[in-house]
């Protein structure tokens, strides 16, 4: 099976703002190469100013990368060509209260991205609105609900319902699971693993609780201050780390591990 | 000798209609030196718990409790003047989130000189505004801040989250409490992050030998650093006992899906199955069901959970449930 997603030498540095000879470039990310085939699921690690979110912009095409290509299935992505990039990569941010428009339904909410992106007509579109709701755990009734009559939970099913509705190939996941209760969050952890068997879809999940990592993902990358530290099968990373920034992720909670 | 012993402790919201009881007799006692976490999900009313011992309820609630005692000293007796009086001499709190608590126009050291109690400086008036500074100086230097004189000049926008926590905690140690409630002090910080605060809050236990009581969410976040554990589910004591007890041998089907919940504290389970679950979400205050509050969701309910169970004690574990999961271990 070929690779869904390829990345290769993807970077992006930043010019900071300051008058002619103090301009100083900083750079988020070094340059960067990793495949992702479908059914699988790519976890990213690493401190705040790691760089994590910034490779999530550079994937969606919120930032224009300095260098290097992005290629779905074969295909180099362009930067501003939305059109083709939203149908296939879609994202999920860590809080999902803020992220949706309050003074949209539920209805109008996932609409937009089918009017913009589809030639469907009203009457499919509901049906489709209707159907993935229904995939993620809602009833379809609540489609003309507002968000804020939805608790925490469910507005996190919401918009994972807005990422799926366009039937993507990735979703990135920024830390989409971390401000949730447990409880809930084993729920979430659940159903994104029954959609990834059903649709195929790949995941880049991108988090700093390693216990969610090990048991939801097939491989990690460590990032640390823009560059990549440690790659590989998140089981043998995780049992046998090797740079020092690792071992002392996993140190950090290991202690929780412990106590059992 | 228990320096907090609540005892069937209630808190109701009064509304127009009818007034709604968003904790329902929560029992909580503090041993001195004892570090105590307090466990559940958003809106278990853990927050709500800690603000009505701090007393900064306002008068749309009501708080009514059976036994609300502090080192012996009956709290439900006496006026608000003399209660305030009480409280603040001995107990700090520390909130969910450092920077939106600290006042953004004024630097860290004005808050943090504001802090320090008058009582605490000797010496005449000329003398006292520089002793302010040196204390404020000195409670930064116990928290782990070793570069005194750039965070007091600095304003809360200009330092990091977890900075911003410790100048929060520094604050709460400048009236030398008895107790520290920590509501969330690690909310959304990195890992690493985490450990420090986590670490600061034990040394300050043991060597001040100041009890602490540990609020959280996340029952794996804690347990490595409580003695005690005290469950909730909204507004319901669930389980009472010993970190060690709730961790490997939980009575009530509630605590028993937090651990099992946990892919941390499950290690042995196979990479991306299915990971044990309630289904449904908490229910909200309007629709708060009768009885045992679990119950739609419990896999254990019967008949009998349509009445709150009473609260047994099994030698210092308690649990509050009709059909708990004593007899299989």
């Amino acid at each position: 099976m070929s690779a869904l997603l390829q990345v290769s030498n993807l970077s992006k540095s930043y010019e900071t703002a300051g008058f002619w000879f103090n301009r100083k470039m900083i750079t988020a990310l070094d340059p960067i190469s990793f495949e992702i085939k479908a059914h699988k699921t790519l976890a990213i690690v690493g401190e705040t100013g790691s760089g994590k979110s910034t490779l999530a912009k550079l994937l969606v095409g919120a930032e224009n990368p300095t260098t290097g290509k992005i290629k779905l299935n074969g295909q180099t992505l362009h930067h501003g060509n939305f059109k083709q990039r939203c149908q296939h990569i879609r994202m999920i941010f860590q809080d999902s209260g803020t992220t949706l428009n309050p003074s949209l339904t539920i209805h109008q909410l996932l609409d937009e991205p089918l009017h913009l992106n589809t030639d469907l007509n009203e009457a499919q579109r509901s049906v489709l609105i209707r159907e993935t709701l229904q995939k993620v755990g809602l009833l379809g009734d609540h489609m003309s609900f507002y968000p804020h009559m939805f608790s925490g939970g469910q507005k996190q099913r919401i918009s994972l319902a807005r990422a799926i509705i366009l039937k993507p190939q990735v979703i990135i996941l920024d830390e989409a699971l971390a401000a949730l209760d447990p409880s809930l969050r084993s729920q979430m952890v659940n159903l994104l693993l029954d959609l990834q068997q059903q649709m195929g879809l790949a995941f880049i999940l991108i988090s700093h609780n390693l216990g969610i990592v090990r048991h939801f993902s097939d491989d990690m990358m460590v990032l640390c201050q823009g560059q990549v530290v440690e790659v590989g099968k998140t089981v043998e990373v995780l049992s046998k780390p090797e740079h020092k920034y690792t071992k002392k992720l996993i140190m950090n909670q290991r202690f929780q591990l412990l106590h059992k | 000798m228990n320096l907090l012993d609540i005892r069937n402790l209630s808190i109701e919201l009064l509304s127009a209609n009818n007034p709604i009881l968003a904790v329902d007799r929560v029992s909580l006692t503090i041993k001195e030196g004892e570090v105590r976490g307090l466990v559940g999900e958003s809106g278990s009313g853990k927050s709500l718990l800690a603000q009505a011992i701090i007393g900064v309820l306002d008068e749309r609630w009501r708080v009514d409790a059976d036994r609300f005692h502090w080192r012996g000293i009956d709290l439900m007796r006496l006026s608000i003047e003399e209660r305030k009086a009480v409280i603040s001499k001995d107990v700090a709190m520390i909130f969910q989130e450092p920077m939106a608590c600290l006042d953004p126009t004024t630097t860290i050291g004005e808050q943090l000189e504001e802090a320090v109690d008058n009582e605490q400086l000797s010496g005449y008036f000329w003398q006292k505004r520089q002793q302010r500074k040196l204390a404020a100086a000195k409670l930064l230097h116990k928290v782990g801040i070793k570069n005194h004189e750039l965070c007091t000049k600095s304003y809360p926008h200009q330092l990091t989250e977890a900075l911003c926590q410790r100048v929060m905690i520094a604050m709460a140690l400048a009236k030398r409490p008895l107790l520290l409630i920590a509501d969330e002090p690690t909310a959304a910080m990195e890992s690493t992050n985490q450990g420090q605060i986590f670490r600061l809050l034990a040394s300050l236990n043991q060597l001040k030998n100041m009890s602490i009581l540990l609020i959280s969410h996340d029952l794996e976040n804690v347990t490595h650093w409580t003695n005690t554990i005290t469950v909730m589910y909204s507004g319901q004591f669930v389980e009472a006992g010993t970190t060690k007890h709730i961790f490997d041998q939980p009575f009530h089907p509630y605590t028993r899906a937090l651990v099992d919940s946990s892919p941390k504290a499950n290690s042995q389970i196979p990479v991306k199955s299915r990971l044990m679950t309630l289904p449904g979400s908490i229910p909200i205050l309007q629709h708060l069901p009768i009885g045992c509050r679990l119950g739609p969701r419990c896999p254990r309910a019967q008949k009998a959970c349509v009445q709150a169970p009473k609260v047994k004690n099994y030698h210092g574990h308690q649990v509050s449930c009709h059909y708990s999961l004593k007899d299989s271990y």
